[in-house]
């Protein structure tokens, strides 16, 4: 080998520059928007071929649920001509893989798992070449097959990938353009696979952060202000101090937490601690929102401007005017946030349930005033998030409080904590003028969409229209948001979807014509097109003017460069709803693990179905007034619908993610079957609190 | 009665105060059963008390004394894979997979005692177990998959 230099460590590795961000196509993100600094350094390990055979990737991306350990694996094994056994996948430990600005907006498989795939190729490439100088045979006579290169005409001539790497450190460079396997040769990706780590799931042997206990470590107990916005003045913890199992109180700025040797010991000494607080008077409560969206916009942002709306609604023979309203909801995974923090040597190590592990460890480097490579954070398995982990404070005040009493010690929140002081979807309100034919061609299109919080993406994104309409104006405001307005699946596009697939569905209406025909009229996107003629053919739809008293609804929804359309049966009783069942279509592209795919589309109709039937968080006073369970309702099994996903990628088109997409048309599809019921028109989300 | 079984290892009158729940994770450390709410509604804590589904969050120790508790971790041998286990396997019925020992445990408590039930009974059976990213179909056809496992055993 010519260009060979030293390695880490003993096999074959594969170095290359980290990945950024989402290419611009896709509207890709600024790095700088969630507080990441760009990656130090070059020549990241993603790949190592080992001794044995069998390779180990790594990837800054965590593991929250999404099957990407499953998804990588499949990618690398493919290219690699290994066994998906024989690859390891190493994630979201930054002592050990590249960097990556964290876990979100459905780019794992498109970006970081393209390139794995380059690293693979260029080290199936790397071991031809170091066979052929072994075989004494020229690497076109060659081929790599079940971890093994083999001469094509003779496979006694054979040396395992373990033979070739034994002894040697190696290291290449991704080349430019390997030869990637092209889709007609995939032998592992595009078939269903079950998860390569669903043993460690169903045995408990998977460790979330909640499960990291290690030695000496002390239990963490909070005392919060009663409001976001009240500030601690005075604690009085001396009754805490003297409770059994007590180690410390920990008072550091505004950070007060009861240090014991076990969880129950710190819980109850918290609530003994006397704190006064500066209350801030006139805090507003949920029901202030929709009049505070309005009143306190600001940053009015231009995202589509197409034609004349004067011009359009000039021309229409009809218009029509409609206001939808989303009240904030919560996350609610699984999992609520913890961390474990551990300061030895000078260097300081967190176990943290986080989206971002790089964001966490810049932050902390800055708190503490060391270098980012005296941090270590390690994102062990994640019990869901859906965005909401990005924000992740337990991990600095884990870290804060172990470097207070000198001892590992563990935070982890309460489920109450966790919704409260976490992150939320804003509650947003969308306007809408639309004007159209008799014959139902859309002529004009003005949508005004107000989302509470600063982070204007998150407005953004999926407030443009698809359709074909020679007349657009879309604007998108940020309003204040008194709770912290959070990612969510798809960020502001189930919001901004659910407002116009129901207004599309209100025009079908006032033109009397079926809604999937007056879409299929006003678009010509050959993608959105086939997954809306895919998903109304399976699920048998039969055109048919609403309200037609069948309770079916349908919706399409564009979504980090997917392409998705459902079509959902519901049945009102009451102010009850239950959705019976949902056919979902989806064009992702290249689909690497289709089992992974459904499974996502599968979980995001139910997610999707919370925030259109139950879900919304109800606030005053600057607290939460529901932020647990008894009084959140969220999807049971017994809500569930019976869910049939239609993948309709093609292998030839780059992946563009399955996590997200699959939520954006839910709640319009619902409200539009609600309509096509009772033709009661619900614009404001939950429905079931607005069929009273 | 001054000692519980725990997965078939018996542990000599612990604190009767303690939490279950906290008991299993932080003094036996068995995280396998997980804290999802502490209110007892999201079933992530479920364990078998004498073979019947339980909310650990809400007993404690005491409560449970004399008694003999399964966890994930000791509902097969080591090594070894229970009919329901498996069967989530085959169904990928997961995710993030924070809910899924919870639901298997309750699944497990339920075929125990109704060896062949019918799809609602075991939505039913199931209705007090969360999982919030939507894996419901998947657990459903895991649970009818594994009734039909233990069925086959049995016969």
């Amino acid at each position: 080998m010519s260009d060979a230099s030293e390695g880490d460590r003993e096999g074959l590795e594969i170095v290359g520059p980290v990945v950024v961000g989402m290419p611009a196509a896709r509207g890709g993100y600024a790095t700088t928007a969630y507080g990441n600094t760009q990656p130090q350094g070059e020549g990241a390990r993603w790949l190592l071929v080992r001794p044995d055979g069998s390779a180990t990737a790594y990837a800054g991306k965590v593991e929250y649920g999404q099957g990407v350990r499953s998804g990588f694996a499949m990618e690398v094994a493919d290219e690699l001509r290994l066994r998906l056994t024989e690859v390891e996948v190493v994630l979201g430990d930054t002592d050990e893989v590249p960097w990556d600005m964290g876990t979100f907006g459905s780019q794992s498989t498109g970006i970081v798992g393209l390139q794995l795939r380059k690293a693979a190729a260029t080290a199936r490439q790397a071991l031809l070449e170091l066979a052929a100088e072994r075989l004494d045979l020229p690497t076109s006579e060659l081929l790599c097959r079940d971890g093994h290169v083999m001469s094509q005409s003779d496979p006694n001539k054979s040396l395992s990938y373990g033979d070739l790497v034994t002894g040697k450190r190696l290291r290449r460079e991704i080349a430019e353009e390997p030869a990637l396997t092209p889709a007609e040769a995939f032998t592992i990706m595009g078939a269903p696979a079950q998860r390569v780590d669903a043993v460690e799931r169903v045995t408990g042997r998977a460790k979330y952060a909640q499960d990291i206990l290690i030695p000496g470590m002390l239990f963490a107990k909070l005392v919060r202000p009663p409001s976001f916005a009240a500030r601690l003045t005075e604690v009085d913890a001396s009754a805490a101090e003297r409770m059994p199992g007590v180690v410390q109180v920990v008072r550091d700025g505004d950070l007060v937490a009861v240090l014991a040797m076990t969880d129950e010991q710190a819980e109850r000494a918290a609530g003994t601690v006397l704190a006064r607080c500066e209350e801030q008077p006139e805090q507003p409560s949920h029901l202030d929102m929709p009049d505070r969206l309005l009143s306190s916009q600001h940053d009015a942002t231009t995202v589509q401007a197409i034609g004349s709306l004067e011009a359009g609604f000039g021309q229409a023979d009809g218009v029509l005017e409609e206001v939808y309203y989303l009240p904030y909801v919560a996350n609610a995974p699984m999992e609520p946030r913890a961390a474990v923090a551990e300061w030895k040597d000078g260097r300081l190590t967190v176990w943290a349930g986080t989206q971002r592990p790089f964001g966490l460890r810049t932050e902390l480097a800055q708190h503490f005033g060391i270098a980012e490579t005296d941090v270590r954070v390690i994102a062990p398995e994640i019990g869901g998030g859906f965005g909401a982990k990005s924000y992740f404070p337990a991990g600095l005040e884990a870290a804060r409080l172990a470097k207070a009493a000198g001892r590992p010690v563990r935070v982890a929140y309460t489920r109450a904590e966790d919704t409260a002081w976490g992150s939320f979807r804003p509650a947003a309100l969308i306007a809408i003028k639309s004007g159209f034919k008799a014959d139902g061609s859309i002529v004009a299109w003005e949508f005004r969409a107000y989302h509470a919080g600063d982070r204007a993406m998150i407005g953004r994104r999926g407030s443009d229209t698809p359709y074909d309409t020679p007349n657009v104006t879309v604007t998108v405001s940020s309003s204040d948001s008194p709770l912290r307005a959070g990612s969510y699946r798809s960020l502001g596009g189930a919001a901004n979807h659910f407002a116009r697939e129901s207004h599309i569905d209100e025009i079908a209406n006032a033109v009397g014509m079926d809604p999937v025909e007056l879409r299929l009229r006003n678009l010509t996107h050959p993608r959105l097109r086939r997954v809306l003629e895919l998903a109304a053919e399976r699920f048998g739809w039969a055109g048919a003017r609403p309200p037609s008293n069948r309770g079916v609804g349908v919706a399409i929804g564009v979504d980090v460069g997917s392409y998705a359309a459902m079509c959902v049966q519901a049945d009102v009783q009451g102010t009850e709803v239950k959705v019976g069942r949902v056919v979902a279509a989806l064009d992702c592209g290249l689909t690497v693990n289709p089992e992974g795919a459904r499974n996502q589309v599968e979980g995001s109709v139910i997610m999707g179905m919370g925030t259109a039937l139950y879900e919304a968080i109800e606030f005053r006073g600057g607290a939460v007034l529901n932020p647990g369970f008894v009084r959140y309702r969220v999807p049971r099994i017994t809500d569930a619908p019976a869910i049939d996903v239609v993948l309709a990628g093609d292998a030839g088109e780059p992946s563009t993610g399955a996590g997200e997409p699959g939520i954006v048309p839910v709640a319009a599809a619902i409200a539009n079957a609600v309509f096509d019921q009772t033709g009661r028109r619900v614009r404001e989300l939950p429905l079931q609190r607005h069929l009273r | 009665m001054t000692s519980i079984s725990v997965n078939g290892v018996p542990h000599e009158a612990p604190d009767p105060g303690r939490n279950l729940l906290s008991y299993l994770r932080y003094d036996l450390g068995l995280t396998g059963t997980k804290y999802g709410c502490g209110d007892g509604v999201c079933g992530a804590c479920t364990v078998l008390v004498d073979g019947q589904a339980q909310r650990s969050c809400q007993a404690t120790v005491g409560t449970v004394l004399g008694g003999s508790i399964t966890t994930i971790e000791g509902l097969a041998p080591e090594g070894a894979l229970h009919p329901v286990q498996e069967a989530f396997v085959e169904e990928s019925a997961m995710q993030c997979g924070y809910c899924i020992p919870g639901f298997i445990m309750a699944a497990a408590g339920f075929l125990g005692r109704e060896p062949r039930p019918t799809s609602a009974q075991v939505r039913q059976a199931l209705a007090e177990n969360m999982c919030r990213c939507g894996t419901y179909t998947r657990i459903q056809r895991a649970v009818e998959r594994a009734a039909g496992k233990l069925s086959e055993q049995s016969e």
